[in-house]
């Protein structure tokens, strides 16, 4: 058993990495590369080469090329040590055209040019735009710069091998007094007398490396982060993961007992503080709450994360609809041909005949005109809010559920077993219930880790009927921006997901169903 | 004991006519003369509410193609008129007189709503009638050569996993941004790998018959295997395919709608183009009407092509035939 599950996680391993690679096919290599900067209003502002520098930097971030600037280059020899400042300078003084170089200027371009020529880069160099003969246009510096296009294995590599970070005591480069890790088993956060075991750290990124608080899952850490992808139009900056688990809404203030021991009324959680280099000394607001320099915090807001919503509403929907359409199915499948069987039909027909768009949006009219919330608000939250996206995902997982139940019943009820019961004198009900669903139910439960961890991925039509700010629509909004962290990211989210859901589906089948085994030795 | 035939309507000398034996006729087998496909229709047929929705089906593709290609549709007609836009079916026949264009009412720019959800519907018509031909036939074959050989099977289901988890919005507006979001493009999009769900799922059948004995024992005898695919495995799932394809239209009708809402769909005012552009018309009050009729028209049209098509599908299943 575990040498199958073994090799199914490493199949379902492969094809992820096979899914990124043609994601990033299809983003990096098919589409335009032009198109990050359609809704680029600052790109649209700059001009001549001011231009073209900020397209290639842009592409850099984007994870497109690999691009260096000539003035970059310096910087970097000088903080070698292998040039001085004023060679620097003076170096660093390019003509307008190759022609005009100064002696120094022109020593470096040659090196610059030869450095980057050999490692495979393709050096461009523009000329001075002018605008009169005498006076450079807006924007038209000279400029100089190599740069060379990622390869998809690299960019994967990199991407794979950076998608777990380690928090280790050296991160932190600056001085920042003794290394280690410190135990307490009274939290400073809490003041120092809750009992509150917490692992802190000297050197590290973060503060706080493990610590407990009162949401859930209680037990937190900083030790490993998720890298899923860098957005940088959908939540400019921020990591995929995050963007997804973060809490949204407005702030949520309590008391909060900085390290120096001042105590206000502040949204800001101290327990996800990481280090920024001499935030402590440059800011009068920091130094008087913060002892160090992790003084960077996230704030604590009043709503769910993107993902919590979605799963808020996708969890209770699921159960919803395992709760009603497991015994409709049976009864439907129990009642076949009479009233009730012709009524779930005609239900099940609208369902999956008429467009899921249409009736969701009957839905929200009809649930609009019983008085209920059609939009969501996360700052003023009430239960009745949930109602409609929860009732709107529920139906038509309930008419699915049904027309499989009826299905697989119906298809059992002329099986030997069944009629060997009826013989032996069972009544109806209990060989339906104990006889007939047990059969019936195997493929069913297939499919219940699928649909729970599907909830995590949130809905797209729902979530924008009814303006929910879940995670269903982050893949189709960082299309529409065009922010390949962003995409990459969640597809990566969505392939673990729905590979762990295969494996648990399977899994849980054998559970079920003593006839199914997935050694190789009861073969 | 005395039998009274001449009572059954047979004359005497019926009853009492010499018979000879004769060769020729004792050779034949007499079997009711059985033709699958006019069985098929029999029994489709037999069921009054299919008349009636075949019937509703002909008049919806008949109206959606004849009907844009003899009245003129000026989307932007009445742009500038602006007492003309968002008018109820009322207001438009009192402003415009009685015509069939204005018992709708008007839609944002003007323009008739009834013109403008029939043009719509030629449209994602055409659009599901395309995709389901083409991922039907592609799937169809390569789902039968995907279940008949364990070398492919083993390459399938892993391109099978790897292609599923590719969002398929992402293939899709990857499609749209690549070329323009034009018709044919959109048909590209969704059967490029839209098959492979199909192939999947035939494949899956084909597994299922391949190992029955009746299959064995043709294989035996030496059936090639092209004639085992065509003679015994393909009418055993006449119904499985023609159910497929009653799921497989309506959906592409319903997808195009989807992507249309969320901003990927055609540029050709389809259905789902409709929907998408008067959606704030759903909750102004009077507006109505431009939001509902396309969303109605496109659900009549899945539905009826969905129950014709499953009803098709029971009755091209030979155990109901009897």
């Amino acid at each position: 058993m575990t040498k199958y599950l073994l090799k199914r996680l490493l199949h379902g391993f492969f094809s992820i990495i096979v899914v990124v690679g043609i994601v990033m096919v299809l983003i990096y290599s098919l589409l335009d590369k032009m198109q990050i900067f359609a809704l680029d209003s600052q790109y649209n502002r700059l001009k001549n080469n001011t231009k073209v520098s900020y397209r290639y930097s842009r592409w850099e971030k984007y994870g497109y090329l690999d691009y260096v600037t000539y003035q970059d280059y310096l910087y970097e020899l000088a903080n070698s040590g292998e040039i001085t400042e004023e060679e620097r300078s003076a170096a660093a003084g390019m003509g307008r055209t190759p022609n005009k170089d100064t002696e120094k200027a022109k020593e470096y371009i040659a090196k610059f040019t030869e450095h980057y020529k050999n490692m495979g880069y393709t050096i461009e160099r523009r000329d001075a735009i002018m605008a009169t003969p005498k006076k450079v246009a807006d924007g038209g510096q000279a400029i100089l710069f190599a740069y060379k296009d990622t390869p998809l294995i690299v960019r994967a590599w990199k991407y794979f091998t950076s998608l777990f970070s380690f928090d280790n005591i050296n991160y932190v480069q600056e001085d920042v007094g003794e290394r280690g890790l410190e135990f307490t088993l009274y939290d400073p956060v809490y003041g120092g007398e809750k009992f509150s075991p917490a692992i802190m750290g000297n050197g590290t990124n973060h503060r706080y490396l493990l610590y407990f608080d009162g949401t859930f899952p209680f037990i937190h850490q900083n030790l490993v982060t998720l890298n899923l992808g860098t957005s940088y139009s959908v939540n400019q900056g921020i990591d995929v993961f995050k963007t997804m688990t973060n809490t949204q809404g407005g702030f949520y203030k309590s008391q909060v007992t900085y390290p120096t021991g001042l105590t206000e009324l502040s949204a800001d959680d101290l327990h996800t503080a990481t280090y920024i280099a001499d935030s402590r000394e440059s800011s009068k607001i920091n130094s008087d709450r913060f002892d160090s320099d992790y003084t960077n915090v996230d704030v604590v807001r009043g709503g769910f994360s993107k993902i919590g919503y979605s799963f808020v509403i996708g969890i209770i929907s699921v159960a919803l609809a395992y709760l009603l359409g497991v015994p409709l199915g049976i009864i439907m499948a129990r009642k076949k041909d009479k009233l009730i069987d012709k009524l779930g039909t005609v239900y099940i027909v609208f369902i999956i005949a008429v467009p899921s768009l249409a009736y969701i949006f009957l839905f929200k009219q009809i649930g609009g005109a019983a008085g209920l919330p059609t939009t969501f608000d996360i700052n003023a939250p009430t239960t009745l809010m949930y109602i409609l996206p929860i009732i709107s995902l529920a139906l038509p997982s309930v008419a699915n559920l049904m027309k499989w139940i009826r299905r697989y019943m119906i298809d059992q009820m002329n099986s030997d077993y069944v009629k060997f019961a009826r013989s032996g004198g069972l009544s109806e009900g209990e060989i339906f219930t104990k006889h007939i669903l047990k059969n019936a139910i195997i493929p069913i439960v297939h499919g219940i880790p699928g649909s729970v961890l599907a909830s995590l991925t949130g809905a797209i039509i729902t979530e924008r009927v009814y303006v929910v700010p879940g995670a269903g629509n982050l893949l189709t909004e960082a299309i529409n921006k065009y922010d390949n962290g962003v995409i990459v990211g969640v597809t990566l989210f969505y392939a673990v997901l729905s590979v762990v859901s295969i494996i648990l589906g399977d899994l849980f089948m054998a559970m079920v169903d003593p006839r199914i085994s997935f050694s190789d030795k009861a073969r | 004991m005395d039998y009274n035939f001449t009572g059954c309507g047979y004359t005497e000398e019926e009853l009492f006519s010499r018979v000879d034996h004769n060769d020729l006729e004792s050779e034949k087998i007499t079997a009711p003369r059985y033709s699958y496909w006019h069985s098929v229709f029999r029994v489709f047929f037999r069921k009054k509410i299919n008349i009636v929705i075949l019937a509703i089906l002909a008049f919806v593709i008949l109206f959606a193609y004849i009907y844009p290609a003899v009245s003129h549709y000026d989307e932007f007609g009445n742009l500038t008129n602006a007492s003309a836009k968002h008018l109820t079916p009322a207001a438009a026949i009192d402003k415009f007189g009685f015509d069939i264009h204005w018992i709708l009412g008007t839609g944002g720019a003007g323009q008739s709503t009834f013109d403008a959800i029939w043009y719509g519907s030629r449209i994602s018509i055409s659009l599901a009638f395309i995709c389901a031909a083409i991922n039907m036939t592609m799937g169809v074959i390569v789902g039968a050569i995907w279940g008949f050989s364990k070398k492919v099977d083993i390459i399938m289901m892993e391109v099978y996993n790897i292609i599923g988890n590719v969002p398929y919005i992402l293939f899709i507006s990857v499609m749209v941004m690549l070329f323009t979001a034009t018709f044919w493009t959109m048909v590209f999009a969704l059967t490029v790998t839209g098959w492979l769900g199909i192939a999947y799922f035939i494949r899956t059948q084909v597994v299922i018959i391949r190992d029955r004995e009746y299959n064995l024992a043709s294989r035996c005898l030496g059936t090639p295997t092209v004639k085992i695919a065509l003679k015994n495995i393909l009418p055993f799932m006449t119904s499985v395919i023609v159910t497929l394809l009653a799921t497989e239209i309506p959906s592409y009708i319903s997808y195009e709608v989807f992507l249309s809402y969320i901003g990927m769909g055609l540029s050709e005012m389809s259905l789902g183009r409709l929907i998408y552009a008067s959606e704030t018309a759903m909750v102004t009050p009077g507006w109505g009407f431009e939001f509902w009729s396309p969303v109605a028209i496109a659900s009549i049209i899945t539905v009826v092509l969905y129950v014709v098509g499953q009803n098709l599908g029971d009755a091209s299943d030979p155990r109901t035939h009897m």
